[in-house]
């Protein structure tokens, strides 16, 4: 069995409107964290949606694997269960429902099975902790007027607690001052390890000071147009995308 | 239209005589029964009846339900809802019979009257001939209902063959810290109607929670019922119609309250059972400084059909009313809403708000709101809004995403699109109930 996340030649569309990504090939061997760099409206997010089973898209040709298993027709429920999540880059904020009712009703649905209050409070703490984040975000309604920077921080405190094998963040690190930036990135890196693959959509190379990826890739108008390691990072960084506009032009 | 009918003035009296009533209440309900038989059934062309279609109601073909005396047992559904609720005191119907009530003795030592409306005939004849048919009746409409004639049809009925009925009476400066509860269990197949009669003197504060069970399926049935509210000054009311009855019922419910200077009452509706059913709850700001708050929460399924109505009547000045009726609708299910803030011309210093918002879980589901203002005075603060739309599906993604099927998705944006609402009702257990029935619902 294939250990990774596998997006096989991927064309989709909003439905019943405009293609969006036009033949991604993108592989996430578990254990590893892979950053997708792109200019806005490249489709970076568009990807991380389509991977997480939005149902405002539509694949129109392709695959995405989890450990060579397609997923393609499953729900985003479904998807969850299979160990997938998609940190949001505008989470949606539901009056009602407490952030920790919720989240232990979203890892009981993940298992199928109940999980006893003692351990999901551990996980709960551990989370917090490493966050550096106060319990008072708990009882509080789910992202109900929570910050910009609340949200992003929630995020990834959902993913710590649900424990995917693969984790997309969508642009998590925008829109963060420093110090929530480190915090966000300390997340992640706590999760790293050999059961954990991850995709970084992100339009700024900032964040991969923090977590630094094993790969970076660069997508221009729905393609991925060329790979490498961190230094392809600072390279955009320093010379902005009109290199590998080009080089898109050009392939 | 009906050839034959199962009603008859005959039955009237046979019914008054059979609960030994007085005869000034028999001569009401013989005058309730002439106008039922004179006025017409209000059809979709009555404007307050626009979305609800009642002409296949079978109000006249049903046999009309008898008190038979049972004393017992309580229904075990009733039974596992009295164990949760936490009343001060309560009262179990079944069908038209009393079969238990309870109050502690504290409280009838100071002399509050809990009971049925026949057995306060016998203690207080006084206050319950003052006050019985004082708000709701037949003759007597106001707002816009009192335009159209026929609005009294169904009270008229209801007035003239009401089978049962309960009495609160609370004396001055009494307090009530828990609600009493009257639980209602029906079992269907019949024409059945009661009416409630609470009274708030002065001064004094209780919480009255009614609500409405039978089995989850029933054969065709009908309900009546009647709710009068008169607080004195300063009295405080705080009261919930929870509506649960199953499929097959045809549920009409009609609620007014006096208000006189400082009064309060906390209304909420709860309608979420029954095939069709209507609401319809109005309150009288009689007096200066009084205060309605009228809640309303609804969630339908099937093909279900709940219809609404408030009117928030402001005839003194600086009084206050807000309403606030939240739903959602799923499958094939159609909710309606009307509501009218009228304000009288001397009725300056009003503040009065009226908001209704309806959720859609399905393209084939409805909703169809109304809010009304009608404005004589002009120094008021008055606001009315409404706004009906479809679960957002980014907001069904993202919870899905993170694991919960479908429906759990829901539940969790309907309670959220109520949350304002539940989070105005100050009793735990209610508000504990009124949630497992909506996650209850989701799931079907």
């Amino acid at each position: 069995m294939a250990n990774e996340l596998e997006i096989r030649n991927l064309h989709a569309r909003i439905v019943d409107g405009e293609a969006i990504l036009k033949g991604v090939n993108l592989v996430v061997p578990k254990g590893q964290i892979h950053a997708v760099m792109g200019p806005n409206g490249a489709g970076k997010s568009t990807l991380g949606k389509v991977i997480a089973g939005d149902p405002g898209y539509e694949v129109t040709q392709g695959d995405i694997l989890v450990d060579g298993e397609s997923i393609l027709e499953l729900g985003p429920d479904e998807r969850a269960r299979k160990g997938l999540f998609l940190a949001f880059q505008y989470p949606v904020e539901v009056p009602g429902v407490s952030n920790a009712n919720f989240l232990r009703l979203a890892l009981q649905a993940k298992r199928g099975e109940e999980v006893s209050v003692s351990e999901f409070y551990a996980k709960l703490q551990k989370a917090l902790e490493t966050l550096e984040w106060d319990e008072s975000i708990l009882t509080r309604y789910l992202n109900d007027g929570f910050s910009g920077g609340e949200k992003k921080r929630n995020e990834i405190m959902h993913m710590m607690v649900l424990e995917p094998t693969y984790a997309i963040l969508d642009e998590t690190d925008s829109g963060l001052d420093i110090d929530a930036l480190k915090l966000v990135a300390k997340g992640v890196n706590a999760m790293r390890g050999p059961n954990f693959g991850a995709l970084l959509i992100t339009h700024y190379q900032r964040i991969l000071n923090y977590i630094v990826p094993d790969a970076v890739h660069v997508m221009i108008d729905g393609r991925i147009v060329t790979s490498g390691g961190p230094e392809l990072a600072m390279k955009l960084e320093e010379q902005g995308y009109d290199w590998v506009k080009e080089l898109a032009v050009a392939n | 239209m009906e050839l034959t009918t199962t009603l008859s003035r005959d039955l009237v009296l046979q019914l008054s005589k059979g609960l030994g009533e007085p005869e000034w209440l028999l001569n009401q309900r013989l005058a309730a029964w002439e106008t039922f038989v004179k006025l017409p059934y209000p059809t979709t062309r009555t404007e307050e009846w626009k979305y609800t279609d009642i002409s296949g109601v079978p109000f006249e073909s049903l046999a009309p339900e008898q008190p038979r005396g049972r004393k017992g047992p309580i229904p075990e559904a009733v039974q596992a809802r009295i164990a949760q609720a936490e009343l001060a005191g309560y009262a179990v119907f079944v069908g038209s019979d009393l079969v238990h009530v309870e109050l502690p003795e504290a409280y009838r030592a100071q002399g509050v009257i809990f009971t049925s409306l026949h057995e306060a005939l016998k203690e207080r004849p006084d206050l319950v001939k003052d006050n019985l048919f004082r708000t709701v009746n037949w003759n007597d409409l106001v707002g816009p209902q009192a335009r159209r004639p026929e609005n009294s049809k169904i009270p008229a009925l209801n007035a003239a063959l009401f089978t049962h009925g309960v009495f609160l009476y609370v004396p001055k400066e009494v307090e009530f810290s828990k609600p009493i509860g009257v639980f209602k269990y029906l079992e269907g197949g019949y024409l059945s109607g009661s009416r409630t009669l609470i009274v708030g003197d002065e001064n004094s504060q209780a919480v009255y929670i009614e609500e409405y069970v039978s089995p989850s399926q029933v054969a065709p049935s009908v309900n009546t019922s009647a709710t009068e509210i008169v607080l004195k000054q300063g009295a405080k009311v705080r009261h919930a119609h929870i509506q649960l009855l199953g499929q097959g019922f045809y549920h009409f419910h009609r609620q007014r309250a006096l208000l006189e200077r400082d009064a309060a009452l906390n209304d909420l509706v709860v309608n979420m059972g029954a095939s069709l059913s209507r609401a319809e709850v109005q309150s009288e700001m009689l007096g200066p400084g009084s205060a309605s708050e009228m809640l309303g929460l609804y969630f339908t399924t099937g093909t279900q059909h709940v219809d609404h109505y408030t009117l928030q009547h402001h005839v003194a000045d600086h009084a206050y009313s807000d309403v606030l009726y939240k739903g959602a609708a799923k499958d094939q299910s159609r909710t309606v809403y009307a509501g009218l803030i009228k304000v009288e011309q001397g009725a300056q210093k009003t503040d009065a708000y009226q908001t209704n918002r309806n959720l859609l879980l399905s393209e084939d589901a409805r909703a169809d709101s109304v809010p009304q203002l009608e404005i004589g005075a002009n120094d008021v603060k008055c606001s009315h809004g409404s706004s009906t739309a479809p679960v957002a599906p980014e907001e069904l993604f993202y919870l899905m995403s993170r694991g919960l099927p479908r429906h759990m998705a829901q539940q969790i944006l309907v309670k959220g699109h109520m949350a304002d609402v539940l989070t105005r009702i100050p009793i735990e257990p209610l508000r504990q109930h009124i949630e497992s029935i909506i996650e209850e619902k989701v799931r079907v």
